[in-house]
């Protein structure tokens, strides 16, 4: 097969890839990232690129323009490289651009209530270093090297819980003993099954530290935690390079079981945004990876088995099933993560296809099965999962809201960052708008709370009926309500204003993907207290978790139905409640022993069975909801 | 041991809805239909009020339709003259309504303009003294300026007019408004999207009781059990007073059960089927008896003979059985 090579500006990256391999491929054999919202199935349009010269080939062009295809404009994923080639990503290609995540709460409209439950459950970390000095060996006294390091372990940990040691340690323990003069550090795991020594090195006061990661289908994030003190000493977060072969994850269990080379690919991608996450704390903190001795990833299932690299065919394929709940701890040096070798990496357990770790993890940080109140716990993502309950019993289901209020599948969507629009007001008489903007700068996009906002807004000014259509005969005859050719659409800034060269409007596709996300979720509210038959009041404590949970307007959410109208008292932030049950867990061997009760206690409502989501989803379609009734603090405002 | 009969109370009662206009009320017909109205379930009269008895309304069409032999034959020749045939069905087959379909409206057929439309709906009004219901051709685009041409040069006679759907509402009930008709709403086997067209139409400022849901009913063998039982949690809705439910339903019993294959192969060509007359009548009359059974006030019937059997149905389920 012929080699050629592809050159991608303005990057200047070069690369030499086999005749036939598709730009997406060689952009990300390049380093350079391209959004990939369907997974490279050539349908939605997010990967274009420009071929400025050499011969490529194009299956597909999808629904890019005449004008656009003589310009060069292509589907990365559906063009191939027939020759040397010089290519242009533009930046509303790259995943980068819009995605990286603002970790940081500085920036919340919002003020998070955290509880610290590790008091409750106990310190006891599920790795730890300790410091022994062994005898020397002598001639009187001949035992074994690992019968001299374990005995004195033994006496130091006081207890009779099994000790073991890897080969891998032990092929390097001798000289390691006696460089050390059996003055020694040793890191091992303290687990209820018993402690493993992860490495063994001359005694020295360095702090050992564990890593509490949540991997989103959206964005990863790692926290980085003393396991001496608790502390989190450093935060870092990032999207997860795996939206590269799609936004969601039907769309990446699709990639990944087309071939084993596409599974190990798609493995890769999010083992290496968690090695770069690692890298950029460890270089910031000044530590190397033989430092950090324990990890606890929570992620929804697919996420999970992505991570270690299992098949995960079945959780797409009714009946819904994955390969694993409750995954045995692996060493890192098996998946590649860039901790000791040795060190475990816990996964959180699962409930069922979709619902998984990171809402296990969510709701053990939510504190619910302790609790005797009804709590309602939302994490407001892409998958949507919903968990209800307390002490007695939990019930949990997903709705698939889908990336809207992440910024995915809207046309100016974007993450809460500088440029995003969070607020919109619009005078509805003369239509004008007034934007609240991020760092008040010029405006790029909206965000998830924009959105909402806007939402809300579009519909007091009659720009749109409950059920989302645009009304063109708006009697103000604004400029602002426009029909393009395949949609309609309303300009929240001209672009002059948005200081670049295109006015940013939000469409009725827009407004539509919204109103499905919005009913989605309360739909999956609504059939979870169905199934248990309680009302929506019975509900004590709402507690809201993801990313974006963090910049939601309470007010805004109920206005337009995606929250149920309660008093707002009611409303709790957790932030991201998943990295925090990570860490708790990382923390407190009894929090992860009941993290894995928790998995088992919660059932899972399967959506698809019977009448009742779609019933209530369909009624949610609507702004707030068909049955006025729910929403008796809104019926009148519309 | 004495059996008490168990009643149900409910709250409230299905809107009632008034069709045509006499001389007195600005209008032309001789007569008005009323429909709805009942605070019971479907003929339970020992526990509520049945108020107002189902009516029927025959299908006429402005131009000759493409129908089965089996129902055009019982109309002879004037299936060729809305006039005559409306007539026919009024003076022969009592219906109690005319239900005029502008088919010759359709772009992709006769493509009659507005005025022509309004002019066939005129001639039928001057010849017939009953209510009128008037549908367009299904091009939602052409529809809005037929029935808004329809509308205006029928001001008065307050029409039942066709088709409000979610996607297409405003200009037709814009029209029944300011020219005082009422509206059909039709949606998708769907009770969710019926309420909230009705929460749209209302929200436009046309009042409740001028509003008609079509539920957007199946034939028998066809899906006529998601009608049942859609129909059935309109009717629930309305006694258990949900406002945006309580409105009288209409069934368009003529076309669904006409285009069933029962309805139209012969028996030599499904010798277990039996004769193609008889189960092409009890195929409309059946669907339209299951129907009744679920709350449908308006009936849009074709086939004559099935009108007599449905007929007589309607009149023994108004007899008391307190």
């Amino acid at each position: 097969m012929e080699k050629f090579q592809v050159k991608f500006m303005p990057d200047q990256q070069v690369i030499e890839v086999e005749q036939g391999t598709s730009l997406l491929k060689a952009a990300s054999q390049a380093g350079i990232f391209i959004k990939s919202s369907c997974g490279g199935k050539g349908t939605c349009g997010a990967c274009k690129v420009t071929v400025i010269s050499g011969e490529a080939k194009s299956e597909r062009t999808g629904n890019l323009s005449p004008e656009q295809l003589s310009r060069g404009v292509r589907l990365s994923c559906h063009t191939f490289v027939e020759g040397d080639l010089t290519v242009e990503v533009p930046p509303e290609s790259r995943l980068q651009a819009h995605q990286v995540l603002l970790e940081d709460a500085n920036a919340a409209l919002l003020t998070e209530t955290s509880k610290d439950l590790l008091t409750y459950y106990g310190y006891h970390p599920l790795a730890r270093k300790v410091n022994i000095r062994c005898s020397e060996p002598t001639l009187t006294d001949n035992a074994g090297d690992w019968t001299r390091l374990s005995i004195e372990l033994k006496r130091v940990l006081q207890s009779d819980k099994p000790l073991t040691i890897p080969l891998s340690v032990l092929q390097t323990l001798p000289e390691t003993l006696r460089q050390a003069h059996w003055d020694l550090s040793v890191i091992l795991t303290d687990l209820e099954s018993g402690y493993t020594v992860l490495h063994v090195e001359p005694a020295n006061d360095r702090p050992c530290y564990g890593l509490a990661i949540d991997v989103g289908t959206t964005t990863v994030v790692v926290y980085l935690v003393d396991l001496d003190s608790g502390e989190i000493v450093d935060k870092q977060g990032s999207y997860n390079k795996q939206a590269q072969f799609g936004d969601d994850v039907i769309s990446r269990i699709v990639y990944a079981v087309d071939s084993t080379e596409n599974m190990a690919e798609i493995q890769k991608a999010v083992v290496d945004t968690v090695n770069v996450l690692i890298e950029g704390i460890l270089e910031r903190q000044s530590l190397t990876s033989q430092n950090i001795a324990s990890a606890v990833i929570a992620g929804n299932t697919t996420m999970s088995q992505l991570f270690l690299g299992i098949n995960p065919r079945y959780i797409r394929l009714e009946p819904y099933i994955p390969t694993v709940n409750s995954t045995p701890a692996v060493s890192a040096r098996e998946i590649g993560l860039r901790l000791l070798p040795e060190a475990l990496i816990h996964t959180y357990p699962s409930v069922a296809s979709y619902v998984g770790g990171d809402i296990v993890s969510g709701a053990l940080a939510t504190d619910m099965a302790n609790s005797d109140e009804i709590i309602l716990f939302i994490d407001i993502g892409t998958n949507g999962e919903i968990v209800l309950g307390n002490k007695d019993w939990l019930v949990s289901c997903a709705c698939s809201a889908g990336p809207c209020f992440e910024g995915g599948g809207i046309l100016f969507g974007m993450r809460a960052m500088p440029g995003a629009i969070e607020r919109v007001d619009i005078d509805p008489e003369s239509l004008d708008v007034k934007l609240k903007v991020v760092g008040k700068i010029a405006p790029v996009g909206i965000c998830g709370s924009g959105l909402v906002d806007c939402l809300a807004k579009l519909r007091k000014a009659g720009i749109i009926d409950r059920a989302g259509n645009f009304q063109l005969e708006h009697p103000s005859q604004s400029a602002r309500i426009r029909a393009t050719e395949d949609d309609k659409e309303f300009v929240l800034a001209w672009a002059h204003q948005a200081g670049g060269d295109k006015d940013i409007v939000i469409s009725e596709n827009d407004v539509k993907n919204l109103i499905r996300a919005k009913g989605a979720i309360y739909a999956g509210i609504r059939s979870l207290l169905q199934t248990v038959a309680l009302e929506i009041d019975m509900i004590e404590r709402i507690v809201i978790g993801g990313g974006f949970g963090n910049y939601l307007n309470v007010h805004d959410s109920v206005e337009i139905g995606l929250l149920p109208d309660l008093p707002q008292e009611k409303f709790e932030f957790i932030g991201n409640s998943s990295v925090k049950g990570a860490r708790l867990a990382l923390l407190s061997q009894k929090a992860w022993n009941e993290a894995a009760d928790l998995a088992r206690k919660m059932t899972y409502i399967e959506l698809s069975i019977g009448t009742t989501f779609m019933d209530e989803f369909v009624s949610a379609l609507f702004l707030p909801h068909t049955d006025l009734s729910l929403f008796p603090s809104v019926e009148g405002t519309f | 041991m004495a059996v008490a009969l168990v009643k149900e109370r409910y709250q409230s009662k299905v809107g009632e809805v008034v069709i045509g206009a006499t001389a007195a009320e600005g209008g032309t017909r001789t007569s008005v239909v009323k429909v709805g109205g009942d605070s019971t379930l479907p003929f339970l009269h020992f526990e509520g009020k049945v108020e107002n008895r189902a009516a029927i309304a025959l299908e006429v069409t402005d131009v000759p339709p493409a129908w089965s032999d089996t129902v055009k034959g019982q109309y002879g020749d004037v299936i060729n003259d809305p006039v005559a045939w409306a007539k026919k069905c009024v003076e022969e087959y009592n219906a109690d309504m005319i239900y005029l379909k502008l088919i010759g409206a359709n772009p992709e057929g006769e493509n009659r303009s507005p005025e022509e439309c309004a002019k066939v709906v005129k001639d039928v009004l001057a010849a017939v003294g009953v209510p009128l219901i008037v549908a367009g051709c299904e091009d939602p685009e052409k529809d809005n300026e037929v029935l808004a041409a329809v509308a205006e040069a029928t001001s008065g006679e307050n029409l039942l007019i066709g088709i409000a759907e979610q996607d297409n509402y405003k200009s037709i009930t814009a029209a029944a408004m300011v020219h005082k008709h009422n509206l059909i709403a039709r949606s998708p086997l769907d009770i969710n999207i019926c309420k909230q067209l009705n929460i749209l139409i209302s929200e436009m400022g046309l009042p409740l009781n001028r509003i008609v849901i079509d539920p957007m009913i199946g034939g028998l063998g066809y899906g006529i059990e998601y009608a049942y039982s859609i129909m059935e949690r309109a009717r629930l809705g309305s006694l258990a007073n949900d406002k945006m439910l309580s409105m009288p339903m209409i069934c368009t019993v003529g076309y669904e059960a006409n285009r069933a294959k029962e309805a139209n192969a012969s028996a030599e060509e499904f010798p277990g089927w039996g004769d193609l007359n008889d189960r092409a009548i009890l195929w409309e009359a059946l669907t339209a008896a299951g129907l009744l059974q679920v709350g449908a006030s308006i009936l849009l019937m074709r086939n004559p003979a099935a009108v007599k059997l449905v007929q007589q149905n309607i009149a023994d389920l108004m007899e008391m059985n307190a």
